[in-house]
């Protein structure tokens, strides 16, 4: 059974799908590297977990692409990426001057330049869909719902006509053309002002 | 303009792929000829897929968190709790274990030997007496030889847990009194200093001002001296002219290092008037190292260096620490140093007097 996530390129295939038994396998992996990591650079625990599941929603994104290769292995990835991710919040909590004590090595310097772009794309990303969400929040009901229980929720249209009762998954399905036209000229409506 | 239900399914097709050839020819023509069609239709597309993508991701948020959810309740409760005992209590505490080993040990013999001779009591009772006394001596000369190993050991009485943080810190009396930035120790439970000799002593915290930086404390020890005379420097009551240059002396690393610059601004870090801005390059462990002129007047303590984009180092200036004095409880006993004993020298010569009297701060958390 587990020699379908034997190399890692499958095990990005399987994450990419959203495949649980890849991404906790990823997580045991990796998470104790990062949260050792990132405890000796001024995180918490609670930072380390935030920290790489960032990491990882970046990869998952990544991973999206049937194309996408990684050039390194996924242990290294996903702590570059966590270091990036970590100097930028830190970068952001200290406007302040950095105080002296703590004798910790300085980190070797490949904080920058390395999956910039990356993460770029993912920041885009992730704002793309919280505007997506704000027009989603304004829709009103029952095209909240519905979109939700559709797209959020991977509910399929029988599903969903049985819950919102509908006579028929046809019915339901045009319903959520009609919800999907209000949420574009929200989501278009916002994006052009 | 509304899209109708059609051009939603056709984007929905065309999203999953599964659109035949002929059709997906069909739709190419379409969107060729027909500019508000293919408006319509590019929006669908992107809002479909993006709602698609963002209901992928969340679910996958939500395992991802469901998956550390599970991971540190399947590993907390296998680890049992064990409580960590405080450096300081290690002493008493290894007195205490040795005692009861022995007691428990005595009891455990005596009561043996009485079974063992229990046909001439008379006999056994005198000389059990006498046994233990005669391991009662031997106990207390066992316990004095113990305690005199921790003792001697508890010099360099170095908790075995790592140091959290390292600073400098240098002498404000002779007896014991000295100061560092508070920063350095606000977050241990145990400060020591490690003078340059390599020596180790604890110090608690006197008294301190967070919001100045400037934290006071003393060497525990009794009859403690950091070095032979009075502390060879003063400390100036007011601040030094712009340009002014300064020398500072702090551990950055194991060993002392010396750095000298001069006073760039009157104020520190955003106006903070209780601050110099300083050009001196410092490193970590350099928090608290004294601040000096060339004359051999304290002008303040390091505290901190600007973030990235500029490189100024921060001083908190000696009034605030004078100020901080008058405020702890025996201000009246503590004698600060009147002569200065620095000024003449060259430098090398008042880097040597200085030494003693500037020390490495470390502290300990467990």
């Amino acid at each position: 059974m587990h020699s379908q996530t034997n190399t890692e390129q499958q095990l990005l295939a399987a994450l990419a799908a959203g495949g649980r038994a890849a991404t906790e396998q990823i997580y045991q992996q990796h998470f104790h590297i990062i949260n050792s990591w990132l405890v000796k650079n001024g995180g918490s625990s609670a930072d380390a977990a935030d920290i790489f599941q960032e990491a990882m929603v970046v990869l998952f994104g990544k991973a999206q692409d049937e194309d996408f290769r990684l050039t390194c292995s996924v242990g290294t990835y996903l702590f570059a990426i966590s270091k990036h991710l970590w100097y930028k919040k830190l970068q952001q909590q200290y406007k302040s001057p950095v105080f002296l004590q703590d004798n910790t090595v300085e980190e070797e310097n490949d904080r920058g330049i390395a999956y910039e772009d990356d993460i770029n794309v993912h920041n885009e990303r992730e704002a793309h869909y919280e505007q997506l969400n704000n027009a989603l929040d304004q829709i009103g009901e029952p095209c909240r719902s519905l979109l939700k229980a559709y797209y959020h929720h991977d509910k399929n249209m029988q599903e969903i006509a049985a819950d919102f009762g509908y006579t028929n998954p046809e019915n339901a399905k045009n319903q959520k053309y009609k919800c999907l036209t209000r949420l574009r000229k929200l989501f278009y409506g916002v994006q052009a002002k | 303009m509304s899209i109708n239900n059609n051009t939603w399914e056709l984007a929905e097709a065309y999203i999953a792929g599964s659109l035949t050839q002929e059709e997906v020819n069909k739709l190419n023509t379409r969107l060729a000829g027909d500019v508000e069609f293919a408006n319509e239709f590019n929006e669908a597309t992107n809002l479909v897929s993006a709602m698609a993508g963002s209901g992928k991701q969340k679910r996958f948020r939500s395992m991802l968190h469901d998956i550390h959810e599970k991971r540190s309740s399947a590993t907390h409760p296998a680890k049992t709790k064990r409580i960590a005992l405080p450096a300081h209590f290690w002493r008493t505490a290894t007195v205490a274990a040795s005692v009861a080993i022995l007691t428990s040990t005595i009891t455990m013999w005596s009561i043996n030997y009485s079974l063992k001779k229990n046909e001439s009591k008379y006999n056994t009772i005198s000389r059990e007496v006498g046994a233990i006394k005669k391991v009662q001596a031997q106990q207390q000369a066992q316990q004095n030889k113990l305690i005199e190993i921790i003792n001697t050991k508890n010099k360099p009485a170095v908790p075995t847990s790592d140091v959290k943080y390292t600073g400098t810190g240098f002498a404000l009396t002779n007896d014991g009194y000295f100061v560092t930035a508070y920063h350095v120790i606000s977050d241990g439970d145990s400060v020591y200093i490690q003078n340059h000799d390599g020596d180790y002593y604890k110090a608690f915290l006197v008294n301190f001002d967070a919001d100045a930086d400037v934290a006071i404390l003393k060497v525990e020890k009794k009859n403690f001296h950091f070095g032979k005379g009075e502390v060879p420097y003063t400390f100036a009551g007011n601040k030094a002219p712009l340009g002014a240059g300064i020398f500072t002396l702090g551990y950055p690393k194991d060993e002392v290092v010396y750095s000298e610059g001069y006073i760039s601004a009157k104020n520190g870090y955003q106006g903070n008037q209780l601050q110099y801005t300083l050009e001196l390059p410092a490193g970590h462990g350099q928090s608290g190292s004294p601040v000096i002129d060339s004359k051999g007047n304290i002008l303040g303590l390091l505290t901190a260096v600007g973030s990235q984009n500029e490189a100024n180092t921060y001083a908190v200036s000696a009034k605030a620490l004078l100020e901080l004095l008058h405020t702890i409880p025996n201000a009246n006993s503590f004698h600060l140093p009147r002569a200065n004993r620095l000024t003449g020298m060259n430098r090398q010569q008042q880097i040597e007097k200085m030494e003693a009297y500037t020390f490495s701060v470390k502290v300990y958390k467990k």
